[in-house]
């Protein structure tokens, strides 16, 4: 049995992320959208206009929540505080996955607010393994990492991030949330190849993928989550989609965000090919 | 410098963040440059190990930098985006961000301002860096549950003596030199034209039941009797302590009138979150 079905993963169908800029056109207006995922970090105060809404679209949508500061692959120990926010969050919006980043954020007590790449080596991949079982002991939740954007490479690692993500997700029994984009940036950036990379994913591990745009800065893609997503990525996507199966996809969007009709229209693209690959058409969910 | 070959994965990763966190302007200084050549690959595009790492300095700052010019307009008003630019990166440098929470980047910025040797003597600085630090904690702030005023109901003058008040926690009492909420409010609506004079008002910041930061003055004597209350003396006891720090006549007289008055504003903005009466 894999993965998905044994922790029951559902397909919740194409959804875009819930940002500040439209949550309260989608709070008034309700929109017809299969789901949102949620940055978990822009929820964990106690109180205030975001737990409100927060509230609010719970009642209306499914909701997952996917963060960016857990340090998995940190060397500090995780912080507490923030753990239990999120297991907080979590039991509040009973969502069926929740997320976080291959990644490491800072060192030493400083948080850099980046998304950090691990050199990929038997000794990290033991230390991020134990790292996520501790997490999903305290969240009770089936807990699922993304592969992040990189631009730097270590001389030391002795894998490629695909094996360590598989090997991680398999030895963790974690999900896998396959960001098409950072498939393309990083394979761009360190000159792999993308569709050897999705190929390689164990597909049934895959809980949830990301569609975004990204910026060409000349020397290097840039994941900037600023832009329609480009065609090549559309493309990989097509390629992954048929592999995993019937994955829910969340376009995301946060710099230069535009107006809702044309963050919608992206989550129409999104469902198009989808439907496409999978030889199905699925219709959208009303709210 | 950190030695980023130290052997260990926390060694790496130690080296990396000071080395993401370095500088403001320029790139990798030489000693991170060959640090990088030990411990990155080169790889495509011509780019080199410090190229690399420079990719994630460079955002490290435009990251950091742009949310304290969000977490802080009426500061950015108040010295202009330039001197703002610079401020925040002696305070990056300074305070570096040590908590997942980013909303916590500014906590230290308002004794940062007040401490730097350009800005100390600038009291509107100073005042606006406190305001706008008020308005973050605020926003989000625990909710409180709707105010009860049923134990009032019924309740002697001796109870009532007695009663304490517990307020809002997204409420925050500031004496200020200048009307700095003034400020903010006409940087806002995008009208803010000149430097306000010298006044000392005494504000409240508080997020109301929309969920809005406001702002707002309250005479000088509303303000002492809010903190005596907020340190937890019963009202009786409060207000006494206020009317001899004032010179006003007890709450039987003149000063008891006024606590009316304040209590309904009170209530109304949300303030008072809940009147406890011993029984």
């Amino acid at each position: 049995m894999g993965y998905r079905e044994r922790h029951a993963i559902p397909d919740l169908g194409v959804g875009v992320g819930l940002r500040s800029a439209h949550i309260v056109h989608v709070l008034r207006e309700r929109p017809a959208m299969d789901w949102f995922e949620i940055i978990s970090e822009n929820f964990f105060a106690e109180g205030g206009v975001a737990r409100a809404h927060l509230d609010a679209a719970r009642a209306h949508y499914p909701l997952v929540p996917h963060g960016v500061s857990l340090s998995i692959g940190g060397t500090d120990s995780i912080d507490r505080d923030h753990l239990s926010r999120l297991r907080a969050l979590v039991r509040r919006v009973r969502p069926p996955w929740c997320s976080d980043h291959l990644c490491w954020t800072g060192a030493a007590g400083l948080d850099v607010h980046d998304l950090l790449p691990m050199p990929y080596t038997r000794e990290t991949l033991a230390h991020v393994v134990e790292r996520v079982r501790r997490v999903q002991g305290e969240l009770e939740t089936p807990f699922a990492l993304e592969n992040a954007s990189s631009y730097m490479e270590y001389r030391e690692s002795t894998m490629t991030e695909h094996q360590f993500l598989a090997e991680l997700a398999y030895r963790a029994d974690c999900g896998i949330l396959l960001d098409v984009n950072n498939v393309f940036v990083s394979a761009y950036n360190h000159g792999f190849d993308a569709n050897a990379y999705v190929d390689a994913i164990p597909g049934d591990r895959v809980v949830q993928m990301h569609l975004a745009g990204h910026t060409d800065k000349g020397t290097h893609l840039l994941d900037t989550h600023s832009d329609h997503v480009r065609d090549q990525v559309w493309e990989l996507y097509r390629r992954a989609i048929g592999r995993c199966g019937a994955v829910s996809t969340l376009v995301e969007w946060d710099e230069n965000i535009p107006t809702w009709s044309v963050l919608e229209a992206e989550g129409r693209a999104a469902r198009t090919v989808r439907d496409e690959v999978l030889g199905a058409t699925t219709k959208v969910r009303p709210c | 410098m950190l030695d980023p070959r130290d052997g260990s994965l926390a060694g790496l990763q130690r080296f990396i963040t000071d080395a993401v966190r370095s500088g403001t302007a320029s790139p990798l200084d030489p000693h991170r440059a060959q640090g990088a050549d030990r411990v990155l690959v080169a790889g495509k595009h011509g780019l080199s190990p410090a190229d690399r790492l420079e990719i994630y300095r460079e955002q490290f700052w435009v990251r950091h930098v742009s949310n304290l010019i969000d977490d802080f307009p009426t500061l950015g008003w108040v010295i202009g985006a330039p001197a703002f630019r610079e401020v925040a990166s002696g305070y990056l440098t300074a305070h570096p961000p040590r908590t997942w929470n980013l909303q916590r980047l500014g906590a230290d910025l308002p004794a940062f301002i007040a401490s730097e040797p350009r800005w100390a003597s600038d009291r509107l600085a100073v005042d606006a860096s406190r305001l706008d630090w008020a308005f973050m904690e605020a926003f989000d702030a625990p909710d409180a549950s709707p105010l009860d005023l049923s134990p009032l109901a019924g309740a002697t003058e001796d109870a009532v003596t007695t009663a304490r008040l517990r307020f809002h926690p997204s409420m925050r009492r500031l004496a200020f030199h200048h009307p700095v909420h003034e400020v903010r409010e006409a940087t806002k609506r995008g009208d803010a034209r000149e430097r306000p004079a010298p006044r000392n008002v005494r504000v409240v910041v508080w997020r109301d039941a929309t969920f809005a930061v406001r702002a707002t003055s309250v005479e000088p004597i509303a303000f002492d009797l809010l903190a005596e209350l907020s340190a937890g003396a019963p009202l009786g006891q409060a207000c006494e302590a206020v009317a001899n720090a004032n010179g006003v006549s007890t709450p039987a007289g003149e000063l008891g009138e006024r606590v009316g008055a304040w209590f309904q504003d009170w209530t109304a903005n949300g303030w008072v979150s809940e009147v406890a009466i011993a029984r």
